[in-house]
């Protein structure tokens, strides 16, 4: 098992959350959708694994290359 | 029996060459669960189709012929579904795979046979790197590089690599050339390895941050596709050169269509949300236009904003490059700018039509991609498209902004332009318009800023554009995959064989 820093690709803001520590997830599924460019944009499993912490909470203001979430995978 | 002592010493021979690196070296690998040099010739290619080219080759130097049978380099030609190829498979457990004068030899006449008869070339990686009592000194340089055509990439037949254990050197350069690399987990790929690496920089560097699969598939873009088994990576090889010709004079095989996925032109209209800020996978889309389970993707985990895909429709090769809005909205950043042009490369060098189904915001802007050269990729990648030959038919599905309207085929761009009745062509998103056009923001006057954004709208819609013969055709989604095997064959009338404007391009973007 190995952790995997999951960050986000693009500046935006936290509208949905859709997993908690502990959820199982395969590579694509989406972890979050973030509300940036006017559009709803998710932020996607890179690989297989199980969430381990969400560093973000709904309506936070994210960064490009922020840390969202820790997978295990 | 006449010739005994004869027969039982080739007999011997052969025996002791086809040992490889000796039992206690393959029972280890067995025990890895890593398939060995001769067992990975026999997944990859058809049952009986080897026809081995140099089995008693050896090391120039006396003193280590023992123990180099093959020279470390399993040669020759197969056959993968009846098609004629070039292989070379590396045997780590002979002195590991190191590059040598006599298996370069091994490898320059697969090289020359397969450009010369057509044939594509496989490479199955593993290999330490240079074998450094051949390589020293000026003895060893006179060796080196007498081949003046030893790194020419000229794209005459398709090359694939499979990168199965350890690549340093050869193993690393050929796969950099390939036209498709595929990379088992837990393998690595490097210009020399981490032990190298670690004395050159005097810094502990992991094999896995040097040059792992999550490196070459998420950030370099070297590698085409990770794969847990060498079973599989093989699987991936053969899958591939389902979709090219065995060489770039002949159009790719064409096989018999399976038809498309049940209720797919319905379910495109299930894909595609309404609403204009939702986005979707355009995989699912593509998945729906092409023939059932046909859609190969390649390099899914780098520039994801970009998706590129082998595919049939009716039976027929395309090269799919989608804009993918799941991943940054579909705004294209240098990493998908850089996929997108090797794609081109790839499908002009082959003979493959390029389906593009458009849904763009435009070029992802900002500081990062300015100091990544993005202008000048943007130029690239239109250089590239305006020397493509091969048909190029592009589909509209909803917006296309900006300059990237042209990269992805818009304007004459393409041979053949439709649009879905959602399409969106305006030069950048009517909200960001009002707000450039007119000094507007929707705070200072609501009801004045959302009647500009609704006429900037109704200018850039598909049937603007359809009248004025931008695009040639509007179509009802569901129509795509029959309006696209229709102009495939239109565009197919010639023979399907390009100009391979492309093919000497460089192989690393």
């Amino acid at each position: 098992m190995a952790d995997i820093e999951v960050k986000s690709d693009i500046a935006g803001a936290v509208w949905k959350i859709l997993v908690e520590p502990g959820t199982k997830v395969e590579e694509d599924d989406t972890l979050m959708i973030l509300e940036s460019m006017k559009m709803e944009i998710p932020i996607s499993a890179p690989e297989d694994g199980t969430v381990k912490s969400i560093a973000l909470a709904e309506g936070d203001a994210v960064v490009e290359g922020q840390l969202v979430l820790v997978l295990s995978v | 029996m006449a010739f005994k002592d004869l027969l039982d010493d080739y007999g011997r021979r052969k025996q002791s060459a086809l040992a490889m690196g000796g039992e206690e070296k393959l029972a280890k690998r067995k025990e890895q669960g890593n398939l060995n040099a001769r067992e990975r010739l026999d997944a990859l290619l058809d049952a009986e189709s080897f026809c081995e080219s140099g089995l008693f080759a050896k090391s120039i130097r006396p003193e280590i012929r023992h123990k180099t049978p093959a020279d470390g380099k399993i040669a020759g030609y197969g056959r993968i579904d009846g098609r004629e190829v070039a292989v070379v498979s590396n045997d780590f457990t002979v002195v590991g795979a190191s590059s040598s004068a006599i298996n370069g030899k091994k490898i320059r006449h697969m090289r020359e046979v397969a450009s010369r008869r057509g044939l594509p070339l496989i490479f199955l990686g593993e290999s330490a790197g240079a074998r450094m009592p051949d390589r020293m000194g000026a003895a060893g340089r006179a060796m080196l590089g007498q081949d003046p055509a030893e790194y020419l990439r000229d794209r005459r037949t398709p090359w694939v690599s499979a990168l199965l254990g350890d690549c340093y050197g050869s193993s690393t350069w050929y796969s950099c050339m390939s036209d498709f690399v595929v990379m088992r987990k837990g393998a690595t790929m490097a210009v020399a390895s981490s032990r190298v690496t670690s004395v050159a920089i005097n810094q502990a560097v992991e094999a896995e941050d040097l040059g792992g699969w999550r490196l070459h598939t998420g950030e370099t873009g070297l590698v085409d596709m990770a794969v847990d088994s060498d079973e599989e990576a093989l699987e991936a090889v053969r899958t591939f050169l389902s979709y090219l010709p065995s060489h770039s004079a002949e159009a790719p095989p064409r096989l018999e269509s399976p038809g498309s996925s049940e209720d797919a032109a319905e379910r495109i209209l299930d894909i595609l949300p309404e609403v204009r800020n939702a986005v979707y996978d355009v995989r699912d889309i593509a998945r729906c236009i092409v023939d059932k389970d046909s859609l190969f993707e390649l390099k899914s985990r780098f520039g994801k904003s970009v998706m590129t895909g082998l595919a049939r429709i009716d039976g027929r090769s395309v090269g799919i490059l989608a804009n993918n809005p799941k991943f940054k909205g579909g705004a294209i950043d240098v990493n998908a700018m850089r996929k997108a042009v090797s794609f081109l490369v790839m499908c002009d060098s082959y003979n493959l039509p390029i389906v593009f189904l458009v849904d763009q915001p435009g070029f992802l802007i900002g500081i990062d991609g300015e100091k990544r050269w993005a202008p000048g990729r943007i130029m690239n990648w239109m250089n590239a498209i305006s020397l493509v030959t091969t048909p190029k038919i592009s589909v509209i599905l909803r917006k296309s902004y900006g300059q990237a309207y042209l990269n992805m085929g818009g304007g004459r761009n393409s041979d053949e332009v439709l649009a879905w009745p959602t399409a969106d062509l305006g030069f950048v998103d009517p909200v960001l318009g009002v707000n450039m056009l007119h000094n507007l923001k929707r705070e200072d006057d609501p009801e004045r800023f959302d009647k500009l954004v609704e006429e900037l709208k109704q200018d850039s819609t598909a049937y603007s554009l359809a009248e004025l013969y931008e695009t040639h055709a509007v179509i009802d989604p569901r129509e795509t995959r029959q309006a696209l095997m229709r102009l495939l064959e239109v565009h197919a009338n010639k023979g399907g064989v390009g100009e391979h404007k492309l093919a000497s391009w460089p192989t690393s973007y």
